[in-house]
């Protein structure tokens, strides 16, 4: 077996009784790479996640995880993996140093490392005003971020969060988006799933849409060619608006540049950004009067409401 | 498993339970209930003749050993499927813990709970032991069977918080279990009584009903009343039903009251009444182990007399004689029957290690079939 760093997911099936759950996923998720899963609920997302957390076994098709198959060896996977499950609880009685210090013990640390490891994660996580207080007394957020703590106890290479942002304040989404870029950026390979589209194109570098089920598509989101992943010609896409659109379509016309026109604004395609902030000084130096030129956000939208159209 | 995994565990439960639940309250209505019972029965003795340590200690570890299997399996049926109610089953199962390290965590935590109820009922054995009759070592043994039949209780609720996704579920099955064993064992040995008895012609020596006729008329004159002599009984044949309890003994065995009760009775000489409910046991499951033998169709009661009766001090006094002698013949009889709890010993810890293996294999992952209505995380 060559050993492939990072989740690789081929044939994926698991039924419940009756109920088919996972129908047929693939999925590749790198090493240093923030991988998206987005999908409807009760597309399987769970249940894949499930599998890949050596909890449920599949029914077919293969995991492989670092190159380890989590059915035969489900104790190697565990001692490098942090699982974030959705809507998780903790133990109500203990303070939330005294949950991430069990947890460490639960990965076999000395109570040394275990102390000094819990004080890093609180810092991490801005929990350390709350070091001292039951876990019960924690809002929705704050538990989300104890439960992120809780799965970066042990120095994962691999990450499974589940909706990791749900229930965060702005602030912390940011943080969350910061934490998880930096793992990808020590190397780490990321798994999330998530609701939140706009969210996800921020923090991931590829997305892959599941349905009923089933992988239907796979999206590449990174805006930036030059940061060494992907194959070097990446195509983007940008939004921009114009006080006055038709001159900005001809304009963008002249130019030959790929267009798909919206209501008030007009997507345009380029590769990288450098393309990008050369054609945006094109535009102006055109007089064209732009008021905004973005990255297009709605990339992974259109794509997974495409993916999504037949939904129940 | 791992003696580090099993105590992570233990702690986080312990820590747990000690924080969130009211087992001060609980032991302290526990302390008051077998103090009353002490009390009450120490009142009731006190004024009987011979060892009234043997009493109190009868009465304290029967009722230690019914209040326990009452309390303890609490401690561990809703366990598992609660964990997994509250979403943390899951995120430990992920961790390096064994599906052992959390089942024999969890039921170390359980059993030393069990074992401070035990605690709290302590200083009332120690006043039995201090009131005398009790030797040690039977009382140490006594505590140990009952620490052990507690730990089976604890086992078998942990099994059935595995099994079932409800946690009412559990808790009822794991208290139908301890009512079949406590009560069922009986009821099915009662019920095999009449199924197992056959007729049968067997030949009895008593003293026959013509010496009665024939020696002691109906109005005695006091002075001239003769009593019969072992010379006087005779051989008789008789049709009559014979109990075959020494069939079906062992479903008394299996009953966690009778393995208490018969690995450490206060065995002492049945010769006043009095409640002492672990001599009752025991002697009724070896009564039954004996089943019916040819000592027991010898009825010839001046025979069965150790003593000459005109040596007795007061004869026609109090309970007499005759039932003295039965009753000591009884005691002899009974001691010489091998002990019934090692077989009820041996089935509990079956049981209980059967049940831990049950726990640990459900508790394996990834899992690869998943019954009906549990969730995994």
């Amino acid at each position: 077996m060559d050993a492939v760093a990072g989740i690789e997911v081929t044939g994926v099936r698991r039924a419940f009784g009756s109920v088919l759950a996972v129908d047929h996923i693939d999925l590749r998720a790198r090493p240093g790479e923030v991988t998206a899963l987005v999908g409807p609920n009760g597309s399987g997302k769970t249940t894949l996640l499930l599998m890949l957390a050596t909890l449920l076994a599949p029914d077919a098709g293969s995991i492989r995880i670092d190159g380890i198959d989590p059915v035969a060896a489900p104790r190697e996977i565990r001692a490098t993996m942090g699982w974030m499950p959705d809507g998780f609880g903790t133990w109500d009685a203990l303070t939330v140093r005294e949950v991430l210090e069990t947890v460490a013990a639960a990965y076999r640390m000395a109570p040394g490392p275990a102390r000094t490891r819990t004080a890093e994660l609180l810092e991490l996580v801005h929990l350390g005003d709350l070091a001292d207080r039951p876990a019960r007394v924690l809002s929705r957020g704050q538990k989300q971020r104890l439960g992120l703590a809780r799965a970066l106890v042990h120095h994962p290479s691999i990450l499974l969060l589940d909706e990791p942002a749900s229930g965060l304040d702005p602030r912390s989404r940011i943080e969350l988006r910061d934490i998880l870029r930096r793992l990808a950026a020590s190397g780490a390979t990321l798994l999330v799933s998530s609701h939140i589209l706009t969210e996800l194109q921020e923090i991931a570098d590829r997305a892959v849409i599941v349905a009923r089920g089933r992988s239907v598509a796979v999206q590449d989101l990174s805006s930036d060619s030059g940061s060494g992943h992907g194959s070097g010609h990446v195509v983007s896409q940008w939004r921009i608006t114009s006080l006055d659109p038709p001159r900005l379509m001809a304009a963008l016309a002249h130019h030959g540049v790929a267009t798909q026109p919206l209501t008030d604004a007009v997507d345009v395609e380029v590769s990288g950004d450098i393309a990008a902030s050369e054609l945006l000084a094109q535009l102006v130096g055109d007089g064209i009067p732009i008021t905004a030129f973005a990255p297009s956000y709605g990339a992974l939208e259109t794509a997974y409401l495409a993916a999504t159209e037949d939904r129940q | 498993m791992s003696l580090h995994g099993v105590r992570t565990i233990a702690v986080l439960e312990l820590r747990q339970r000690l924080r969130t639940s009211r087992w001060p309250i609980v032991i302290g209505i526990w302390f008051l209930i077998i103090g009353a019972v002490a009390g009450l029965t120490w009142w009731a003795v006190n004024n009987q003749p011979g060892d009234r340590g043997t009493t109190l200690y009868d009465v304290v570890v029967f009722f230690v050993l019914g209040l326990g299997m009452l309390v303890v399996p609490s401690l561990t049926a809703t366990s598992i499927n609660g964990d997994r109610e509250h979403g943390v089953l899951a995120t430990m199962q992920t961790t390096l813990l064994t599906s052992a390290d959390i089942v024999v965590g969890k039921l170390v935590a359980a059993w030393v709970i069990s074992l401070a109820f035990l605690l709290a009922a302590s200083p009332f054995l120690v006043w039995a032991w201090i009131a005398g009759g009790v030797e040690v070592g039977r009382m140490l043994l006594a505590v140990a069977v009952l620490v052990f039949v507690l730990a089976v209780v604890c086992a078998l609720g942990l099994m059935f918080s595995t099994l079932t996704a409800r946690t009412i579920s559990s808790a009822v099955l794991t208290y139908l279990t301890v009512a079949a064993l406590t009560f069922g064992t009986v009821i099915a040995f009662l019920l095999s009584i009449p199924i197992m008895s056959t007729q049968a012609n067997v030949r009895v020596k008593l003293v026959p009903e013509t010496w009665y006729q024939q020696h002691q008329p109906a109005n005695p004159d006091e002075k001239t009343i003769l009593e019969p002599t072992p010379a006087d009984c005779v051989y008789v044949n008789r049709d009559q039903t014979i109990l075959h309890t020494e069939r079906t003994w062992w479903l008394l065995a299996l009953n966690p009251f009778v393995v208490v009760a018969d690995a450490a009775p206060s065995r002492k000489p049945m010769t006043y009444l009095g409640f002492e409910p672990l001599q009752m046991i025991s002697d009724g499951a070896r009564t039954a182990r004996m089943g019916t033998t040819p000592d027991s169709l010898n009825e010839c009661w001046p025979e069965l007399a150790v003593a000459p009766l005109a040596q007795q001090p007061n004869p026609g006094e109090g309970d007499g004689p005759q039932p003295q002698r039965e009753q000591q013949l009884q005691r002899e009889r009974l001691n010489s029957v091998p002990a019934v709890w090692p077989y009820g010993f041996v089935f509990l810890g079956v049981i209980g290690v059967a049940s831990t293996w049950v726990a640990v294999r459900r508790l394996r992952t990834p899992i690869r079939r998943l019954p009906r209505g549990t969730r995994i995380a």
